[in-house]
């Protein structure tokens, strides 16, 4: 376990961390705000739809699988949520809401793509246009605003008097995926359909329903994240969620998780959305226009996978496994 | 028919569409002992173990485990009478350690609040224990199978059988890609795996290494058994005249045929 722990936290996630300490000290210099309290405040809390989003979405790449419409799950999620607030919903209710509406979008995603035997990219293409008119429908063609603040007092309550209670929510999330992942038969289950679906059936993995579960988790976290958008900006727009896949399956492809399936790593993930955070907002900072932020995480996007092609041929995967 | 037979199989007869793949095979498969099943691509080895794996159905034919007739319909069929087929491709997924691999699909769990979780403790020592009972050494349990050399594979899937309590063992072709130090630890593995009172059943078209570690050889040809020895009654030059038909004994069958 040991050497297990530190095979997998050595290469890439330290590489991120490294990455992620670099351009913030670049764009300090850039910058004299850039290290500001304010700032750096921004950037985390810039972070956390993405970070819940990213950790269910690697749960689905660990599986072999792919999912381009989160972001208008967790756009339908929060069009939920904001009509049971306005409605004057309770707003513990209104919170649950939301991962249940992720739960049964991600339900449905998942059965499209394992009982219509649909390659998941091609349909969750199809879902995207889907899911996307839902949301214009939902909206009217104006966006949800003057939301109700029960939800975002809530999650801004200070637990012992310091710590935000959303900081706990990410961190109980973050633990409990960890723990699925690595510590149960599903987190296996996952890994080995990842790796080869063939195999795992034969060694008696119920591969459909791991699959299926794969996307329930992401969608539950879809939804979770919903929550979290509205206690931080109380409106839904028109075009909620229309980066969150590319930032999240960057985030999470950059964090070491294989886009090919049968590996996962969620600190890497965690990173991975820091790093895209940071570098977005620092962009900003030092005058990049933001319409040049899907630029920025596509390249990291491309980098990370053609990074991933290198070791799947041969050199890198040497380094990472040791000698036979 | 002996007193420790396994299984037997008789009037096996397997047909796909008008092609005879199998026709009248008997065969006795008996604890401890290694069976060797020899002969040229499709002769019909691969066709009777896939029967015994519970992945064909035979046209015609019963089999008996342990003196009660059996229907062996698909793979957990087999699985639950006792079989473990380890297959040329070994069905290991190369990104899960040992342990993983040996309890993919029947982890040992300790529930808590209903939720499983993995008792990995529990099943490294278990492994560990199975691994030290077939002197094969995994200097690195913990790394994923795929950094594995071909032998210690074999040794993965091995385990994975004897913790499935299986009581027969069909390997397919089990040093087919190995180097030459390699194939002799799979070789004693196999004779290890007899000693424990396994019933081992071996495909291999090297006669050297069915020399080695068969107590019985069969050879099949055109879908028929032609010949059954045991191991100190015969010699290889014996063993390949059946396999390429020159066997006087088969000069007649040639003709029909």
């Amino acid at each position: 376990m040991g050497a297990r722990i530190a095979g997998s936290i050595g290469g890439r996630e330290l590489t991120l961390l490294v990455a992620g300490l670099v351009a913030m000290a670049i764009f300090a210099v850039l910058s004299p705000v850039y290290l500001s309290a304010g700032n750096l405040y921004q950037v985390v809390r810039n972070s956390v739809e993405l970070l819940v989003v990213g950790l269910g979405l690697t749960f689905v790449l660990a599986i072999g699988g792919i999912d381009v419409s989160v972001g208008m799950v967790l756009g339908i999620a929060a069009i939920a949520i904001g009509n049971l607030l306005l409605a004057g919903a309770d707003p513990w209710v209104a919170a649950l809401a939301g991962p249940l509406v992720g739960a049964a979008l991600g339900a449905f995603t998942g059965a499209v793509i394992v009982f219509g035997r649909i390659p998941a990219i091609v349909a969750t293409i199809g879902l995207l246009g889907v899911y996307r008119t839902a949301i214009f429908a939902l909206l009217g063609g104006s966006w949800l605003s003057g939301l109700p603040s029960s939800l975002s007092d809530i999650f801004a309550a200070r637990i012992g008097g310091f710590l935000p209670a959303s900081y706990i929510v990410i961190l109980a999330a973050y633990l409990a995926a960890f723990v699925v992942l690595r510590r149960t038969p599903f987190g296996l289950h996952l890994l080995a359909v990842g790796n080869a679906e063939e195999r795992a059936r034969l060694a008696g993995v119920a591969v459909r329903r791991v699959r299926l579960a794969a996307y329930v988790v992401s969608g539950t976290l879809c939804g979770l994240a919903a929550t979290f958008y509205i206690a931080n900006y109380r409106n839904v727009e028109m075009t909620v969620g229309s980066t969150v896949a590319l930032d999240a399956i960057a985030a999470v492809v950059l964090g070491g998780t294989s886009i090919l399936g049968g590996r996962a790593s969620l600190l890497g993930t965690a990173l991975g959305v820091l790093l895209i955070r940071v570098l977005q907002n620092g962009f900003t900072i030092v005058g990049l226009p933001s319409l040049w932020q899907p630029v920025v995480t596509g390249v990291l996007l491309l980098a990370a996978l053609s990074l991933e092609r290198l070791a799947a041929s041969g050199g890198v995967r040497r380094l990472a496994f040791g000698a036979p | 028919m002996t007193d420790n037979a396994f299984l037997e199989a008789r009037g096996i007869g397997k047909q796909f569409g008008g092609v005879t793949a199998l026709a009248d095979v008997d065969m006795d498969i008996r604890r401890g002992e290694v069976l060797a099943l020899l002969g040229d691509n499709g002769a019909g080895k691969s066709t009777f173990v896939k029967v015994l794996a519970g992945a064909h159905r035979p046209s015609a034919g019963t089999i008996a485990i342990e003196g009660r007739p059996v229907s062996l319909a698909s793979p957990q069929d087999a699985a639950a009478a006792g079989i473990a087929t380890i297959y040329q491709e070994l069905a290991l997924s190369e990104n899960l350690s040992v342990a993983e691999n040996v309890y993919l699909g029947r982890e040992d769990v300790r529930r808590i609040l209903g939720i499983p979780f993995l008792k990995r403790a529990e099943m490294r020592r278990r492994v560990g224990v199975l691994l030290d009972e077939l002197d094969a050494h995994i200097p690195n349990p913990d790394m994923p199978v795929g950094g594995l050399s071909g032998g210690q594979r074999q040794a993965v899937a091995i385990c994975r059988a004897l913790n499935l309590d299986a009581r027969l063992v069909i390997m397919d072709e089990p040093t087919a890609a190995l180097a030459v130090a390699e194939t002799r630890k799979v070789l004693a593995l196999v004779r290890r795996l007899a000693e424990r009172g396994c019933a081992v059943v071996l495909i291999s078209h090297n006669i050297a290494d069915v020399f080695e570690v068969a107590d019985r050889m069969v050879v099949f040809r055109r879908g028929r058994k032609i010949a059954e020895r045991r191991r100190a009654d015969t010699d290889p030059e014996e063993i390949v005249s059946f396999i390429t038909g020159a066997h006087p004994s088969l000069r007649s069958l040639e003709h029909l045929g």
